[in-house]
């Protein structure tokens, strides 16, 4: 991030007065341009932005806090936890598996309502599928992650 | 940026006003978070998963008007505040509003 000795480079320096909202007109227009082109840079504000973030959202501690800290660490809520989401999730796929071919075995259904069931399915998928892609391209440009409250 | 829910900033005069800013987001969280919140409302308590989720709104909407102030040439924004509404089940909206005001130190001073 930073060059050999130390020194923030000019497009870090830019980037934090971006952040800050520092810069004028016609280089925060010109920093906007090479956004496209530059995703690189995208992230390097998006760090800023996040840095900026957590010094703002900064709350001193609850005792609560504490308490899920120590829960998350606990065998017990731990083991509890894993158990059960690997089960819905296991038993989920599962049982979604098993409706598949439950229809598209049925003797009494005729082929084109297997077609259109299938289909339904194969676009709900899709969708999913280009849904979550979006969403975890555009995740490391999304600073608002870490705000906890 | 200054940002004050009062009409006036002490120590300083309003000597430009750009109008009204605004800003708003509306966020969900992933549905592995809504099945822990679903249990956490049966058993009762705080529900961190949606004060998370409520924070990030906040933070991002105050962003979005913060944006459009300094667009404006403002540095400071008086009268903030914030309207919320439930777009869909489990996605939060935040509204966040206030007037563009240039700021300078009071004569008197």
């Amino acid at each position: 991030m930073n060059t050999e000795k130390g020194h923030p480079t000019r497009d870090e320096l830019l980037a934090m007065a971006y952040v800050d909202g520092e810069l004028a007109d016609q280089a925060r227009a010109e920093l906007e341009a090479r956004l496209a082109a530059e995703p690189e840079l995208g992230r390097q504000i998006a760090a800023y932005r996040k840095l900026d973030l957590l010094g703002r959202a900064q709350a001193p501690p609850e005792p609560m806090d504490h308490e899920w800290r120590r829960l998350a660490r606990d065998g017990v809520q731990r083991a509890g936890l894993g158990l059960g989401w690997s089960l819905v999730f296991v038993a989920g796929l599962g049982l979604l598996g098993w409706a598949v071919w439950a229809v598209a075995t049925d003797p009494e259904l005729e082929l084109t309502p297997k077609l259109l069931i299938g289909g339904a399915l194969l676009g709900a998928s899709l969708l999913f599928l280009a849904t979550l892609r979006a969403r975890l391209r555009t995740l490391p440009y999304d600073p608002y992650t870490e705000v906890e409250r | 940026m200054i940002i004050v829910t009062c009409d006036t900033v002490p120590g300083r005069e309003i000597a430009e006003t750009f109008g009204l800013v605004r800003g708003n987001a509306v966020r969900a969280r992933h549905i592995g978070k809504d099945i822990g919140a679903l249990f956490k409302n049966i058993v009762g308590g705080e529900i961190p998963e949606y004060t998370k989720l409520l924070a990030e709104v906040r933070e991002q909407a105050l962003d979005r008007m913060c944006a459009e102030a300094r667009a404006r040439g403002a540095d400071a924004v008086v009268c903030l505040r914030f309207a919320s509404a439930e777009i869909s089940t489990g996605a939060a909206e935040i509204l966040a509003y206030g007037t563009a005001v240039k700021l300078v130190e009071h004569p008197t001073r």
